[in-house]
């Protein structure tokens, strides 16, 4: 064996693969338009294809691509004036991550030169992204950060589609208490989205006159909750509401079933609108109530994707699987800022940006208007239970299609 | 007192598992000297074997150990003759690298094939046993009794078995083990495997606790650093106990304080590793030693 060893390379081929896997390497733009395009609009968008969010990113990614396609295969393009315009989307993987999601968005605008922004999935990404991209002005247009933060700092670039933070749990907690709730405990993960959906959580208690009677957090990635989920089973309140994302709801139903903790009712904010969720957990997700953005029952209704359910048949067709509210919601972001750049009639970052100001329609999505903070102020929240193992939409109550089941009887 | 009483009991509860995950990180890095940072994603794809059995044919996660053990080993005894025979008598950087690019594969690997959703099992012992004010879960308990037969027998196997002397031997003094002709890569093939089937049963034990989804490794992987650093190399017992430290310091800082407990525990059991290494750098006892 030849003495000038073989070691340097292999270690430098390891260090190789190892820096090329880490790398967030270009994860490819969406169908290049083909067609006769006057020209093409480029869109930027971080999203969590790796990481924590990797199955919420997923659906965003989903949702953006069928607009795209629909656009360029179906709709004949965005209108620019008299011109027809293809869309060309850039993807990078912000792997889940604050800092990832704030260079990539660098990135695509200084480098890739992008057109426009499509937010990334989460209020602490959203936060971090919208934030340089309001930096270099270039407008955002988002639908899955829904945290208050997103809104509160007077930027004038960044303009959410979806219903805020707040607001996610008025309706469900307005219907549980006139169905005699009285007394509640909260468990969330202490990062911005969770935190704004049980401050808003809170304050509709009081109006509601819930009495609170502790409040957990937990940090994001958190193993364990038994501490938790003993103390509030000592309480035993009529409801428990908790937030995170889809892994703390897995969590959450097996800890409870674990130790005997039974409240009348569980509100949690994302997972049981998930169809995956009532599919891993069986009878234990039975009666679990979740705030839902939008679901394809819901009468939304427009001249581009119909209704609700076209939408989700249209999307059940492409991605072989039924569409969550967080491909609805990224669909109906990507329309927004067509409708915003058609109404302007031109790319220039103030024209479209006033005509989002001043948009005021309605999507199979919802209603879109925003505030002058830049958020939805006219879509109201539904909410869904899962009853014998079916995701069903129980409020608002005039688009429910079933009667919300409390308490949860055993 | 009775909650002091039920936060020793989720403490233990939980430090079994943690002791469990720690055992294959510790018996690799003992005899080996490697620091295998994929041991958490051995741990996955363990979970995942499991889930996979429970999902398609309705296995209960504790049967799933006669699938785990055969397959995990066989991946492990693999790994270390194709790839981390290469790296051991190299700088402790090099394993690191390796290990670590291991982990993004596999870790990427089963994500392609089953994506990023969460998954859950559930056991048939579920539910929790209450007496008075205190509650047993069930499932918990099982998980430690298992853990700690595990234990029992990797510390039988070690000690009265032929095998277990090599490794042993192997462990103490590389060179006057292969003097006294044993076959060292033979040794260390097989405790790799070991290592790995280990590892697989803690991710088996794992399905029923916690979210089973492909980036589960990491946190795993620390909480091993740590357990290692309180309770020393390669000991058996080192790895439960100091599971059970760790998983008391989370569980009491969880319980005792409100609203921020959760988050202040897992900073408390970390605060508790720093504190250690610095007053004292070879572990708690003594267990932690440099490189061959």
């Amino acid at each position: 064996m030849n003495i000038r060893s073989t070691r340097p390379y292999a270690i430098a081929a390891t260090a190789i693969l190892g820096g090329a896997a880490l790398a967030a390497g270009p994860a490819g733009a969406t169908t290049e338009p083909v067609g006769d395009f006057a020209g093409t609009v480029r869109v930027g968008a971080a999203l969590s294809e790796t990481g924590r969010y990797e199955r919420e990113g997923e659906d965003v990614r989903q949702g953006y691509d069928l607009w795209a396609e629909w656009v360029n295969d179906e709709y004949g393009g965005i209108r620019v004036g008299d011109d027809r315009y293809g869309v060309e989307i850039v993807y990078y993987d912000d792997e889940s991550d604050a800092d990832t999601v704030a260079n990539l968005t660098e990135r695509l605008i200084t480098e890739d030169e992008v057109d426009f922004l499509l937010g990334p999935y989460g209020s602490d990404l959203t936060m971090g992204s919208s934030a340089i991209a309001e930096q270099h002005d270039m407008i955002m247009v988002e639908g899955n950060g829904a945290s208050e933060d997103v809104f509160a700092r007077g930027f004038q670039n960044v303009f959410g589609v979806l219903t805020p933070a707040g607001n996610y749990t008025q309706s469900a907690l307005q219907a549980l208490a006139e169905a005699g709730a009285e007394t509640m405990v909260i468990a969330y993960e202490d990062t911005a989205f969770p935190t704004s959906v049980m401050e808003g959580a809170q304050r509709w208690a009081e109006e509601y006159g819930f009495e609170v009677l502790a409040i957990e957090t937990y940090p994001e990635g958190v193993t364990d909750v038994t501490a938790i989920f003993t103390t509030f089973r000592d309480l035993d309140p009529d409801v428990f509401v908790g937030g995170g994302h889809f892994n703390d709801a897995l969590l959450f139903m097996t800890t409870a079933d674990e130790l005997g903790f039974e409240p009348n009712a569980f509100v949690i904010t994302v997972g049981p609108s998930n169809p995956e969720f009532a599919d891993e957990l069986g009878e234990l997700a039975e009666g679990v109530i979740g705030p839902t953005q939008w679901e394809s029952v819901m009468t939304w209704e427009d001249e581009y994707f119909g209704t609700a359910s076209e939408y989700a048949a249209r999307y059940e067709e492409r991605w072989d699987e039924v569409p969550t509210y967080q491909a609805a919601e990224s669909t109906a972001t990507a329309l927004t800022l067509q409708l915003a750049i058609e109404a302007a009639g031109s790319l220039e970052t103030d024209a479209v940006r006033t005509a989002l100001q001043e948009l005021d329609v309605e999507t199979f999505y919802g209603p879109i208007s925003f505030d002058e903070t830049g958020k939805n102020a006219s879509k109201p929240m539904g909410f869904i239970q899962i009853q014998d193992g079916e995701i069903v939409t129980v409020g608002p109550a005039d688009v429910a299609e079933a009667e919300l089941i409390y308490p949860l009887g055993e | 007192m009775t909650e002091l009483l039920q936060a020793t009991i989720n403490g233990v509860a939980i430090g079994g598992f943690y002791g469990s995950v720690a055992l294959g990180f510790s018996l690799v890095w003992g005899v080996l000297g490697v620091i295998n940072l994929a041991h958490g994603e051995l741990v996955m794809v363990g979970a995942y074997l499991t889930w996979i059995m429970h999902r398609n044919h309705g296995w209960d996660p504790f049967a799933a150990v006669v699938v785990v053990v055969p397959v995990m080993f066989v991946v492990g005894y693999v790994l270390q003759r194709m790839l981390i025979n290469r790296v051991i008598d190299k700088p402790h950087l090099t394993a690191l690298l390796v290990t670590f690019a291991l982990s993004i594969i596999i870790s990427n690997v089963v994500k392609l094939r089953y994506a990023g959703t969460p998954r859950s099992v559930r056991a048939a012992w579920s539910g929790s046993w209450r007496h008075g004010d205190v509650t047993i879960p069930v499932t918990r308990f099982w998980v430690l009794v298992f853990t700690v037969v595990l234990m029992l027998a990797l510390w039988a196997f070690l000690r009265y078995s032929r095998l277990g002397a090599a490794i042993r031997a192997a462990s103490q003094n590389r060179e006057a083990a292969r003097i006294v002709g044993i076959d060292i890569g033979r040794v260390f093939a097989l405790t790799f495997g070991i290592g790995a089937a280990l590892a697989g049963i803690a991710g088996m034990l794992a399905s029923p606790l916690l979210p089973v989804f492909p980036t589960m490794g990491p946190p795993l992987t620390l909480r091993s650093f740590a357990i290692v650093a309180i309770a020393g190399l390669g000991r058996i017992h080192g790895a439960l106990l100091g599971g059970i430290v760790l998983g008391l310091v989370e569980q009491y800082v969880a319980t005792y304080v409100p609203e921020y407990g959760t988050t202040l525990g897992i900073i408390a059991s970390f605060a508790l590793l720093v504190t250690i290494l610095v007053l004292r750098p070879r572990g708690l006892f003594g267990g932690l030693r440099p490189a061959h």
